[in-house]
């Protein structure tokens, strides 16, 4: 994957199973542009990224029904408020409104529900952002520094947000610099530099093996 | 809760679009305050004291002077639409809530049908604006036409914002948007535009439905609407991924 001259991710192959994921690395290491290229957002310069065997591409609709992702941005409008971003969600992925408030309950951000969020601290933005990405209960779930800006508490919740989240099936990878708090409940992790997956291990009861 | 249908979810998006306007209103001030601003200098700028039939002289010759308003009415909606058109997906780059938009299982000509009534909307409201104080600078007199220069509008309205909504999805995907979208739409709308002035000019003069419809203008609405209705529909998922 390329960006003109810039090679973002060199050749990639690997299987994603089912669980949570840590994709770690440095800045500029391709990490974003990995989950970008998963979401079908960004379509690879060759090759291709597969769900169950279906390539995925966000023109899909089936596809796109079981991808939850969070980029850099939040994904939110910011001249609505918390409760008016995840009802738009909510209604565009047909849910039941019981789930917004579960979700706001969730994540701690029953005081803002009402706040719009152009007026939310980066760090609350950030756990809007979680909730929006999380809400429809997806299959696979790409988180971008997910915990970019937030407090330990918040980390907390968006954490456990994860862990409820996660169900046999299901399929998450989070991207961070900082791998420590991903790594306290990852079942795998990727290590990648100057876009090369450098290792791909998985969690085992005895210790770690190497994945491919 | 049922799963809202194409029309349920298409509806959800408009109410977004019309909601963040009414909070931030950025897109229709500067409709309005360009179409005013022309509106005012036209009426200074013209003859005093003209009607309909009159002729003007200008350096080639001699011009009805419904042509000239005509002219001015259609060229004010024009740039007026591109103002509003260049601002469509502005909402949603904010924040990075177009990639939140495009994973939503609705399908891409539900997104397009959104963006173009939201901007039909827009254009609408400036309409409603524009028209009476051009009737009122102008001395439009047109008794039961009327209605005739509502259906050319909405005949014309309905490829604009298909055509607008189209571009600014490409233009969305470049740094210069906002000069993008005049360089790609405005070919593409000569016939609309040349139909829209050729009608409203033989209202202006006093023909009424049926004399306006002989020329077969309308017939060069409904296919432009029909064609690029379609195209847009079809097409925008390869604008907008």
């Amino acid at each position: 994957m390329s960006y003109g001259s810039t090679i973002a991710l060199k050749p990639v192959d690997l299987t994603l199973y089912d669980g949570v994921t840590g994709l770690f690395g440095p800045n500029g290491a391709g990490k974003s542009t990995l989950l970008r290229v998963l979401t079908g957002l960004l379509r690879p310069s060759a090759g291709a990224a597969l769900l169950h065997g279906d390539e995925i591409r966000s023109s899909d609709e089936s596809i796109r029904r079981r991808i939850g992702y969070l980029g850099h941005e939040a994904g939110l409008y910011p001249r609505l408020s918390v409760l008016e971003n995840l009802e738009l969600f909510s209604d565009l992925h047909g849910l039941a409104r019981g789930r917004v408030s579960e979700i706001i309950e969730q994540l701690d951000m029953g005081e803002w529900r009402a706040t719009r969020v152009a007026a939310l601290s980066a760090g609350l933005k950030r756990r809007a952002a979680v909730a929006r990405a999380v809400l429809h209960e997806p299959d696979v779930l790409l988180l971008d520094e997910p915990y970019a800006n937030l407090d330990d508490d918040a980390s907390e919740r968006v954490s456990a947000t994860v862990q409820t989240w996660r169900a046999p099936g299901r399929v998450a990878v989070i991207a961070t610099h900082g791998a420590k708090r991903v790594k306290a409940f990852a079942d795998a992790g990727i290590i990648i530099q100057r876009g090369n997956v450098i290792s791909y291990r998985r969690r085992t009861p005895t210790g770690y093996e190497v994945a491919t | 809760m049922a799963e809202r249908g194409f029309v349920g979810k298409t509806s959800v998006l408009i109410r977004k679009d019309l909601l963040v306007e009414l909070r931030g209103r950025d897109t229709l001030p500067p409709m309005l305050a360009f179409c005013v601003t022309v509106a005012l200098l036209l009426a200074f700028s013209l003859p005093g004291n003209t009607v309909m039939q009159d002729a003007v002289e200008v350096p080639i010759g001699t011009i009805a002077i419904a042509d000239v308003i005509a002219g001015f009415l259609w060229i004010t909606i024009l740039f007026a639409g591109l103002i509003g058109f260049a601002r469509t997906f502005e909402v949603d780059r904010a924040e990075g809530a177009l990639d939140a938009l495009l994973l939503v299982p609705l399908d891409r000509s539900g997104l397009f049908a959104a963006k173009a009534l939201s901007n039909l909307v827009y254009i609408v409201v400036v309409q409603l604006v524009l028209v009476p104080v051009f009737a009122l600078f102008f001395s439009l007199g047109l008794g039961a036409d009327w209605l005739v220069l509502v259906l050319v509008i909405a005949l014309v309205d309905i490829g604009f914002v298909a055509v607008g909504t189209l571009f600014a999805s490409l233009a969305a995907q470049t740094r210069s948007r906002e000069l993008i979208l005049p360089v790609l739409a405005l070919p593409a709308l000569v016939p609309i535009f040349l139909a829209a002035v050729e009608l409203t000019s033989d209202l202006f003069m006093g023909g009424g439905f049926e004399a306006v419809a002989a020329r077969g203008w309308f017939g060069v609405l409904i296919v432009f609407d029909l064609v690029f209705a379609t195209v847009g529909a079809l097409t925008f998922e390869f604008a907008i991924d």
